[in-house]
């Protein structure tokens, strides 16, 4: 019982989300909800009409998707590069070099990035930043960093110290340890790690907002906002709708994916001799 | 090949030292085991020979001609079985082998010939695809040993090896260990806390407690020329009888060398008595304390009996000291 009513409390927005994208546009505001009211019965007044007008818009909406798709994947690859020695450098230190590191790290992580943003808006004008899809991933990776360099030392000290004295023993200097013993064994990690930067950067919103003024640049939770108060007379629900669920689809592929990476993440991750 | 040679060695962590003025030598192809309660600077000196961690206090190590104090961990030509192993999760068997070689630019047909050949030598070549945690702990161990022995080192070192095998596979792993290790070419350093396994394997023992060396010697030397009230007591099993001290002196008998007399001796009383094969081990309480006292498994003692034993088998130790009174009173 308590299980079903976790699962409705947390399907229950999606799966509302969903079944307003699949009805007309104005069924939420006209009391049609299909539910045997005058329109017809739940079976009846099923439409995809909400998706084709998103597709056939100009830029059509998976040019969003794509923009998203390609900042989250340039700011999770740059938050890892930087990341990974990061950590690994860290977990060399010993006392208050290591813990001072940590607790500043732990302290810009729990940092509001909203006071942020302005500040950053001001580089981005005088750098010439603004507009350029990539360099969106500067600040996502700027952002990500503590936690992600928190949540990889956390795995490498619980990795066995003996193994990289083993590995020192036998001539591996600190980079081949990392690429031959630490990163394979790291490979759980390091995959939740890219899961969570890049889930922040897919939903990213006021940096997304402020540095990118041109239509076909727009990240997903910018169009999405821009689709939501396109007019000011009424409010697209079907459409809103449908491009929540367009947006949300690739997170919950990725998971999908990843989820298995996981769990066997430390067979994926071998490297063969 | 050469010999070990520890000078001074010393460390010290945050004002609290783990080893002070370790001198050992280990020659050539000879087997030593450093002995020593948990704790008391086993592991560290090991540590220290392999370059795991520097000596703070000064101190040389030379293999050979070799000064290899400063020299890093990588370049010292030392191997190491650790207590854990520390084989490489995510490689197979041939692979765990593999990356110290081709690391150390090894050519593959040499890479391969060496490996088979350990691998034959270990009784491992079925296993050749398995993963560590696919082994059984004999076979984690032997794995890790293979790795040790297939870099040819110029010294061996191994850091309780058979600590996470059961006491049966540890006595039937003992001579083969000490087939693969001992009268080879490089000196060999073996740390373990379980003198039947020092003195199975080693043939000198140097018994270390609190970072000091205490004795070195063969076992025999130890058993009955020991240096001092800790050596005497550590050694031997069961542990030897400490009566309390008297005139700042204090005598020690072995179990062993206890035996029951008619008249004379020591007064006691039968409190236990614990079968240990073709032995028993009786508990004893006295006027000097509690004391142990072996017998052969068929006789039955009285429960008040009287205990007599050999003028040279007693063992006198300054009280305030621990140091051996070499002569007797």
């Amino acid at each position: 019982m308590i299980r079903a009513v976790a699962l409705l409390w947390s399907l229950g927005p999606l799966l509302w989300q969903l079944y307003t994208s699949l009805r007309p546009a104005d069924s939420l505001v006209s009391g049609n909800l299909g539910l045997g009211g005058p329109g017809g019965g739940i079976f009846s007044g099923w439409t995809l009409e909400n998706y084709s007008q998103l597709l056939a818009a100009d830029p059509p909406f998976w040019r969003y998707l794509l923009n998203s798709a390609v900042v989250g994947v340039a700011g999770t690859a740059l938050t890892l590069l930087l990341a990974i020695p990061c950590a690994y450098g860290l977990q060399q230190q010993r006392g208050a070099l290591r813990w001072g590191t940590l607790a500043l790290l732990v302290a810009a992580s729990l940092f509001p990035t909203a006071l942020l943003f302005l500040a950053l808006l001001e580089w981005a004008r005088q750098l010439g930043l603004a507009n350029h899809l990539l360099a969106l991933a500067l600040p996502y990776a700027a952002l990500s960093l503590p936690l992600a360099i928190l949540l990889l030392r956390a795995a490498l000290a619980d990795l066995p110290p003996e193994l990289e004295d083993a590995a020192r023993l036998e001539g591996l200097g600190p980079l081949q340890r990392l690429r031959y013993v630490l990163l394979p064994l790291l490979a759980p990690a390091i995959a939740s790690t890219a899961i969570l930067v890049f889930l922040f950067s897919w939903s990213e919103y006021p940096i997304a907002l402020t540095w990118i003024s041109r239509e076909p640049l727009l990240t997903l939770s910018a169009a999405i906002a821009r689709i939501g108060a396109s007019s000011v007379f009424t409010i697209p629900y079907g459409a809103f709708a449908a491009a929540t669920v367009l947006g949300s689809l690739p997170l919950v592929l990725l998971l999908l994916l990843f989820q298995r990476a996981i769990v066997t993440g430390l067979t994926q991750g071998a490297v063969k001799g | 090949m050469s010999a070990l040679e520890l000078r001074q060695l010393g460390r010290r962590v945050g004002g609290r030292s783990l080893l002070s003025g370790l001198n050992l030598r280990v020659e050539a192809g000879e087997c030593v085991a450093l002995l020593g309660p948990s704790g008391c600077g086993k592991t560290t000196t090991l540590r220290l020979v392999a370059g795991l961690e520097s000596p703070e206090e000064g101190g040389r190590i030379l293999l050979g001609e070799r000064d290899i104090t400063a020299e890093p961990a990588g370049r010292r030509r030392v191997a190491m079985v650790f207590q854990s192993y520390a084989l490489y999760p995510h490689l197979n068997v041939t692979a765990n082998l593999a990356l110290g070689l081709r690391v150390r630019g090894v050519p593959p047909q040499e890479r391969e010939r060496r490996i088979d050949a350990v691998l034959e030598l270990l009784q491992l070549a079925e296993l050749r695809e398995r993963r560590p945690a696919q082994l059984s702990g004999g076979q984690r161990q032997r794995l890790a040993l293979a790795r040790a022995l297939l870099s040819q080192p110029a010294l061996m070192l191994l850091d309780e090896p058979m600590s996470n095998l059961d006491a049966q596979l540890r006595e039937e792993l003992r001579p083969e260990l000490r087939r693969l290790l001992c009268g080879g070419e490089a000196p060999v350093l073996y740390v373990t806390h379980d003198q039947q396994e020092a003195i199975g394997l080693a043939d000198r023992l140097a018994l270390l407690e609190a970072g000091r060396l205490q004795q070195v010697g063969t076992a025999r030397e130890l058993y009955e020329q020991p240096r001092n009230r800790f050596v005497a007591s550590f050694l031997g099993r069961p542990a030897l009888n400490l009566l309390p001290p008297r005139d700042g002196r204090q005598l020690g008998l072995r179990p062993e060398h206890l035996r029951p007399v008619l008249e004379g001796g020591l007064a006691a009383r039968l409190l236990r008595r614990e079968w240990w094969g073709s032995q028993q081990l009786l508990w004893l309480e006295s006027e000097q304390g509690e004391l142990r006292m072996m017998l052969p498994a068929e006789q039955a003692p009285p429960d008040a009996l009287r205990l007599g034993w050999e003028r040279h088998h007693e063992l006198w130790f300054d009280a305030a000291t621990g140091e051996r009174l070499v002569r007797s009173p």
